[in-house]
């Protein structure tokens, strides 16, 4: 079974998010990037299922080649080569378009992703992989298991939760519990060194044009009560602010 | 904006207050028809809105591929496509939208449409900061839960023009084999009222003075990640970078230290109130209202206040 594991590469979330005023973009000076926490879910168990029933796992990425020193930890956690698509995406059908591209030349059984990514917190690029490869979507999935020639699944609904079975090829957006995270063992950082990273041209444009990033102004009362006083919370959530 | 569609959830086959206000909304923008397309029952046979509605029911089962889909796709040809998010709603937009080689903006938190232009904020890095964009092709889009929908025009109820239902266009080969529901609760993604509480509480045992306050508001229960790993709480409660992301109008945190992974699933909250014994706790630099002190004393005595009138 051949599995590949699209991951974005994103500012940690304890990074201050600012702006570049030469460009009104958010500014990467000084930011920290991992991959995204549902994307190191989703190679996490993709990872488990090489190990447990043996599959090739590939990773993918569409970004900049900065993202190389992430790329390599994917490789050492037991990923087996990676894709790196070169550009600088700016909207979800930018990624899906280079992601279905990719596959378009090399099907593979199962497409894992996070359910979102934690800087554009779209939760899309899955679902719009899956719709432009005809294969089957489901999203978030916390629960994946091989069964017969397909997936045994627990997928979070509004409202509750399902267990399906689900054919294959497929494209699952994957969240907590789903797998463990790991950590590289020292063997697996060595032989991250010489597996291989294909780079591709980046191709797909975009009708949608981003003119500006904002910082969110979320001005909050900090108003303290002191414990003695704490019934008052109630009158003031009634009155000041209308809550209650 | 000529033909709009919503796609909606009901509930006991009724429309939720958004969808309601979604409607209202584009109907400002004079659109000539109206479709609706209900992901559950229909029991209304009207609508507020600035001409007549056609509704379309889907009927159960999974809509998750490109084969069963492909009903809704050619139902849907020329319309611009409106969601408030949603699990359901999201993962069915970013379909149609691929499928129907349409672009998807999702997580929109204002958007203006002046002759044939979308320009829209969309929300980004958790609410941390935003985007603009322009736009005039994208035909799929989503809208914040915490969407400002005030200054809505009013609009008259219009009988419901048809309805009719729409099945898969072909049997999936993908098979429910159970649902869950969760049942007796609020759900937390809908709530407008949370109480969360972290591993300040020290003991699952005492998670009876949470369920108590949120009882007495009228409000759904969460937690952080810490006390849904320790199994203390079920999952689905947890809130955070990795788990639920809410934005009630009041979040009432208690026994959470406030780590920004935490922040990132509730800074959408309209009022956030702070109980924590710490007063160096971080969180009480996001809250509007602050209280130093024990959950076991402040919890109970903000209950019986509560139940008091
Ligand atoms: C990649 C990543 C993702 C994560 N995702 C999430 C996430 O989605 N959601 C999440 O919540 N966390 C997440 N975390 C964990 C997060 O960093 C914190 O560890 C977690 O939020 C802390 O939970 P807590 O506040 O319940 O516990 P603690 O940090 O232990 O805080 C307990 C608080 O309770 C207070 N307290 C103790 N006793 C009392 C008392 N009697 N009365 C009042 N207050 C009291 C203490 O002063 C303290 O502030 C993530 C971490 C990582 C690395
Ligand atoms: N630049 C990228 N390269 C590869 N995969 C990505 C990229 N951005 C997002 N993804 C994948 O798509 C998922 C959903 O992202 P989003 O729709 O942006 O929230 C992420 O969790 C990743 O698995």
């Amino acid at each position: 079974m051949k599995i590949l594991v699209c991951i974005s590469c994103v500012p940690d979330t304890t990074s201050k998010v600012t702006i570049d005023s030469s460009t009104s973009q958010i500014s990467t000076q000084g930011l920290t990037f991992i991959v995204g926490p549902y994307d190191d879910y989703a190679l996490s168990r993709a990872i488990e299922l090489k190990e447990s029933n043996g599959a090739e796992v590939i990773v993918l990425h569409v970004g900049g080649a900065d993202s190389e020193p992430l790329i390599r930890k994917c490789l050492a956690l037991g990923a087996d080569s990676a894709v790196r698509i070169d550009g600088f995406p700016t909207t979800s059908s930018q990624i899906s378009n280079s992601i279905v591209n990719y596959v378009k030349q090399n099907p593979v059984d199962l497409i894992l992703m996070g359910k979102e990514s934690i800087d554009y917190n779209s939760g899309i690029v899955h679902g719009l992989v899956a719709g432009a490869l005809g294969y089957t979507h489901f999203n978030p999935v916390m629960h994946l298991d091989l069964s017969g020639d397909g997936l045994n699944l627990e997928v979070e609904m509004d409202g509750g939760k399902m267990d399906v079975f689900c054919p294959l090829p497929a494209v699952l957006g994957c969240q907590e519990p789903i797998a463990e995270w790991k950590i590289p063992s020292m063997r697996g950082i060595m032989t991250a060194r010489t597996k291989e990273i294909t780079v591709l041209p980046f191709e797909s444009v975009s009708q949608i044009q981003i003119e500006k990033a904002d910082i969110a102004e979320t001005a909050r009362k900090n108003k303290m009560i002191k414990a003695e006083d704490a019934e008052q919370l109630i009158e003031l959530l009634r009155t000041e602010t209308n809550v209650l | 904006m000529k033909k709009v569609a919503i796609i909606a959830q009901t509930k006991e086959g009724q429309l939720s207050d958004a969808s309601k206000q979604l409607i209202s909304y584009l109907s400002s923008f004079k659109p000539e028809s109206i479709f609706i397309v209900a992901l559950g029952e229909v029991k209304f046979s009207s609508i507020a809105a600035s001409s007549s509605v056609d509704v379309v029911h889907l009927s159960d089962g999974l809509w998750c591929d490109t084969a069963t889909v492909q009903p809704l796709v050619s139902a849907l040809d020329g319309y611009s496509v409106f969601g408030i998010k949603s699990i359901q709603v999201d993962n069915l937009l970013s379909l149609l939208a691929s499928i129907s080689s349409n672009e998807f903006v999702s997580g929109i938190q204002q958007l203006q449409y002046v002759s044939g232009s979308y320009s829209i904020n969309k929300s980004i890095f958790s609410g941390k900061a935003s985007l603009s964009l322009k736009t005039q092709t994208a035909s799929y889009f989503s809208f914040n839960r915490n969407f400002d929908f005030s200054g809505n025009a009013e609009f008259a109820e219009q009988p419901i023009k048809s309805s009719s239902t729409l099945t898969p266009g072909s049997a999936s080969k993908s098979t429910i084999k159970s649902l869950k529901p969760i049942t007796g609760s609020i759900p937390l993604p809908d709530a407008s009222l949370v109480v969360g509480a972290g591993r300040g509480l020290k003991d699952p045992g005492n998670w009876t003075i949470v369920e108590d306050l949120a009882k007495a508001l009228g409000a759904a229960t969460a937690c952080s990640k810490p006390v849904s790993d320790l199994n203390w709480r079920p999952h689905h409660e947890h809130v955070g970078q990795t788990g639920v992301k809410i934005s009630p109008n009041l979040y009432i945190a208690c026994g959470i230290s406030g780590a920004i992974q935490h922040l990132a699933g509730v800074n959408g909250s309209r009022v956030v109130v702070v109980i924590n014994n710490d007063p160096e706790a971080p969180f009480f630099k996001h809250a509007d209202y602050g209280i130093v002190g024990d959950v076991n004393d402040i919890l109970p005595r903000l209950t019986k206040k509560l139940q008091s009138h």
